[in-house]
């Protein structure tokens, strides 16, 4: 191994409250982050089949090798096991967080952590460069995340103010500790609890909250003092510098407002970046209610209040109680269907008490009230908190519900998260283990929406083509259309594959945040190209020291999406059950239509007809744009031969979604093959 | 510029004052500015005044300490915030604008930490525009340059793995990168910061608080 690893991953076993290590050049193929996180768990947790909260299951929380580095946007740390979210199966799977635990993480010698077992009474883990103790955590448990944070700080270090050089070991620190926790709901095993550092950075979607919950483990402290090598640091310094002058912020994504507009003494609101961010996407208020909160946080609690105190106040209670608020809105949204229909309340069908009347929809009282309903499992909330497809089923609604689609949950469990026709979210949720959340061409279409007049339709294809490595030069990937060469097509094929591969290395193993790469189409560059795919081998290799192209990352992220996909074959998937909702396949009602998608509003899409590029703008909050000329569902025959050719393209057997001996052992997986033929799982 | 003048004026007249009381002070001798170091009345040393600052806006603060990191990197060739003589602290918990406080190096007019370096490791770098910065190869590793600066946390920074003082020197001994630094050149942390918190100046700001120090970055307001 080179620069950037410090060489051991923390093994912690709750059960006998023992500490260990493994070295990480054990899995160095796999790079960091998800790959040796996936590779681990396929080690360590024996039985694959097993629930979410069974003491087996096994959690990674992995770094890349590029954080606590200079690198931008790379202190994340990838989170996996096998979460309780997810719906019929709890799918083995992943979610990430910034702030600055992965580089203090990586400071203190670690570059990762995998937590095996359940403790018999709630602990926390203290780890203070290589001195790890499992602490007792009897007077943290029941604590929101805030307090629980505050707590521990004043716990893990001898400090009382910390605005000082403080003494650590041998060495010295002016940072507070990091920290990730759970709040009541992970205690209370809420489905869709989160894990929460510092004000709101969170492993939000999956309910991994409720797995640390589940293993009585309310959080994790690190302090760190040491080094993280850089086989090369000049280039380091001159890659981050040609991203910043060339680029600037505008080298990622949509990012708030710049404390530009007011004097710093009339300012009410400051920006808060993840460690060695170069764009900054969050906010910290001078009020201190929600800081930190960040797109489904600030604009998805609440969002009939969007913006408001109340909405501020309603993601500051979602933060501190450690629910994922995206959840927590796509239940209130089902909630209010229900209610408007006259199913839902006091003394009807499914009685509502004690959440007081959705009429109140938008007050801080209404919010407080359905959140600590959910937490403390009180009346209805024993059915919410354990996730709105179970508590439909419980209904005996779920069928009928996902019909009609005013369950806009077409995948696992997890809500309408994309604008048809951006088709190639809603096939890599249903090919995969949840709503991806994956920003790269969201993006791309909300800056197009912006240049349109200056960057034709021709144009910005040429752009995603030429970026898309390794396939490069085919512009059907970004056909939008439902013609020959759009969603149904070999192009989508690709498109898929492309965003499958390669989240799974550079967003989820590099752990490149997905908020600000890849950097595709820039609105203020001359020539409207970012910086990707030159950017991200060129930090790579500049703190490895190795010699990495995209292309050869993509071959990794095949390899980690073959592996994780040999993980979910075991807990029993199969191409008959990657069905998307029945509500999804059809021409829907506006009204129903118009509750699917809360958070994006409008979209421009490249379509290809006619041997012409041009653009479609949808909104879904406008009819007349929403029926314009593009299709508003996926067509299930056409998909079904599109997943055929998908299966074909990955090497999987086209019957049952099952990879071939000849697959895996071409990605160096041939371990995986005989795992899966000794299971008669194996595609042939 | 006739503001800027001003400033001047008023700050050689506070430090007259201070003079008066038995402390350092600045004076202007022939237009060039001088820090003259005392002890009781009787003066012993001058110090030219530096010919760089670095101010900062704390409000425009994201708290990503890319500036840590960089600073690090180019002046150790590795990656520890510890090592970095910018810091930045930060509360999530709080109210803006207490979720930050940027430490950095104020390039003082009355350097203590120079003035109290037994071994003139901690000097004043005549050849490049009169920087406070610190000779590595002569630090005894007595601290005392730590001790004696007078801001918290301290801007003279101890490194444990090397057993020597370090200090801002405004990049002007940057072995890993090898852009000009200095007074004449550029500083790493304000050349990758995103929000543009940081700035080098020319002038010497007021002495006073850190009203010189922590100014408004903001363009146009």
């Amino acid at each position: 191994m080179t620069g950037g690893y410090t060489g051991k991953i923390l093994r912690l076993n709750l059960t006998n409250r023992s500490v260990g290590t493994i070295d990480t050049s054990n899995y160095e193929e796999f790079v960091g982050g998800h790959g040796i996180g996936s590779a681990i768990f396929w080690d360590l947790c024996e039985d694959k089949a097993i629930s979410a909260f069974d003491p087996r299951n096994v959690v990674t929380m992995m770094t890349s090798p590029l954080a606590g580095t200079l690198t931008p946007s790379t202190s994340r740390t990838e989170v996996q096991g096998i979460a309780p979210l997810s719906y019929p199966i709890e799918w083995f799977t992943r979610s990430n967080f910034g702030g600055r635990f992965a580089s203090m993480l990586k400071a203190a010698g670690w570059d990762g952590i995998v937590i095996e077992g359940k403790a018999d009474n709630p602990v926390w883990i203290n780890i203070v460069n290589g001195n790890v103790t499992i602490e007792d955590a009897a007077g943290l448990w029941g604590k929101d995340t805030y307090d629980t944070q505050q707590e521990v700080w004043r716990l893990a270090s001898e400090a009382a103010k910390f605005d000082k050089w403080l003494t650590v070991n041998d060495s010295y620190t002016t940072q507070r500790p990091a920290v990730v926790c759970i709040g009541p709901a992970g205690e209370a095993l809420v489905r869709y609890a989160v894990l929460l550092h510092d004000g709101g950075m969170a492993a939000g979607h999956c309910g991994f909250g409720a797995v640390f919950g589940s293993k009585n483990l309310k959080a994790i402290s690190v302090i760190g003092t040491g080094s993280v090598t850089v086989a090369d640091p000049e280039a380091l310094i001159d890659a981050r510098l040609w991203l910043r002058r060339k680029w600037g912020r505008s080298s990622a994504l949509p990012y708030p407002t710049t404390p530009e507009a007011v004097p710093p003494e009339q300012a009410t609101f400051g920006p808060s970046g993840c460690q060695s961010c170069a764009s900054v996407c969050r906010t910290r208020y001078n009020d201190a209610l929600s800081n930190d909160v960040h797109c489904a946080g600030s604009g998805s609690f609440g969002v009939g209040a969007r913006g408001s105190k109340v909405a501020k106040r309603a993601n500051d209670l979602v933060q501190r109680l450690g629910v994922n608020p995206y959840q927590g809105e796509g239940t209130l949204q089902y909630l209010t269907q229900l209610y408007q229909r006259g199913i839902l309340g006091p003394g009807k069908t499914i009685d509502s008490t004690p959440l007081v009347s959705l009429d109140k929809y938008g007050t801080y009282e209404f919010h407080e009230n359905f959140l600590n309903t959910v937490v403390n499992r009180e009346g209805i909330g024993e059915l919410l908190a354990d996730g709105i497809m179970r508590a439909a089923e419980q209904w005996g609604r779920l069928e009928e519900d996902l019909d009609s689609g005013i369950l806009p949950y077409p995948q696992w469990g997890f809500q309408s998260h994309w604008v048809m026709p951006q088709a190639e979210w809603p096939y890599s949720n249903l090919l995969g283990d949840r709503d991806i959340n994956e920003h790269d061409f969201n993006f791309t279409w909300t800056i197009v929406n912006r240049i349109t007049d200056v960057l034709p339709a021709d144009k910005v294809v040429e752009i995603l083509a030429e970026k898309t490595v390794p396939y490069t030069g085919d512009t059907s990937m970004f056909d939008y259309s439902d013609g020959p060469t759009g969603i149904y097509s070999d192009g989508m094929v690709k498109r898929v594959a492309w965003s499958r591969h390669s989240t799974r290395f550079w967003k989820q193993s590099v752990l490149f945040c997905d908020w600000a790469w890849p950097s595709f189409v820039v609105a203020d560059q001359p020539d409207f190209k970012g910086a990707s795919p030159e950017a991200e081998p060129k930090f790579f290799n500049a703190v490895t020291g190795k010699n990495m192209t995209y292309a050869d990352g993509m071959e990794i992220g095949r390899k980690i999406w073959n592996l994780d996909r040999a993980i979910w074959i075991l807990q029993g998937r199969h191409r008959d059950m990657e069905k998307l909702a029945p509500f999804i396949m059809k021409p829907q009602e506006p009204d129903v239509a118009l509750n699917r998608n809360l958070y994006v509003d409008a979209i421009t899409v490249p379509i290809h007809k006619d041997g012409v590029w041009s653009y479609t703008f949808m909104d879904w909050m406008d009819p007349a744009h929403a029926y314009q000329g593009t299709p508003m569902y996926i067509d299930e025959t056409r998909f079904e031969e599109w997943r055929t050719k998908f299966y074909e393209f990955e090497g999987w057997e086209t019957s049952s979604g099952w990879p071939k001996r000849a697959t895996l052992e071409g990605l160096g997986l041939g371990f995986v093959a005989d795992e899966l033929e000794s299971k008669g799982k194996l595609g042939t | 510029m006739a503001e800027k003048n001003a400033e001047k004026k008023e700050w050689s007249r506070r430090n007259f004052l201070q003079l008066a009381s038995g402390t350092a002070a600045g004076v202007v001798f022939g237009g060039a500015l001088y820090t003259l170091v005392s002890s009781g009345d009787r003066v012993y040393a001058e110090v030219p005044v530096s010919e760089g600052y670095l101010v900062h806006d704390s409000t425009k603060c994201a708290t990503c300490q890319s500036c840590m990191l960089a600073c690090s990197l180019a002046h150790e060739g590795k990656e520890n915030t510890t090592l970095s003589r910018i810091q930045i602290l930060q509360n999530t918990f709080n109210r803006f604008p207490d979720t930050v406080t940027m430490s950095v190096c104020r390039q003082c007019v009355n350097p203590l930490c120079v003035q109290v370096c037994p071994t003139h490791a901690c000097h004043v770098d005549t050849d490049n525009g009169n920087v406070r910065v610190i000779d590595e190869s002569k630090c005894i590793g007595c601290q005392t340059c730590i001790q004696a600066c007078p801001f918290i946390p301290h801007r003279t920074i101890w490194n444990a793995e090397k057993n020597v003082a370090m200090k801002c020197d405004l990049c002007i001994n940057t072995p890993y990168w090898s852009e000009t630094g200095g007074p004449d050149g550029k500083q790493l942390c304000v050349e990758v910061c995103p929000m543009e918190a940081l700035e080098f100046v020319k002038n010497v700001p007021s002495q006073t608080d850190n009203v010189g120090y922590d100014v408004n970055l903001r363009e146009g307001v």
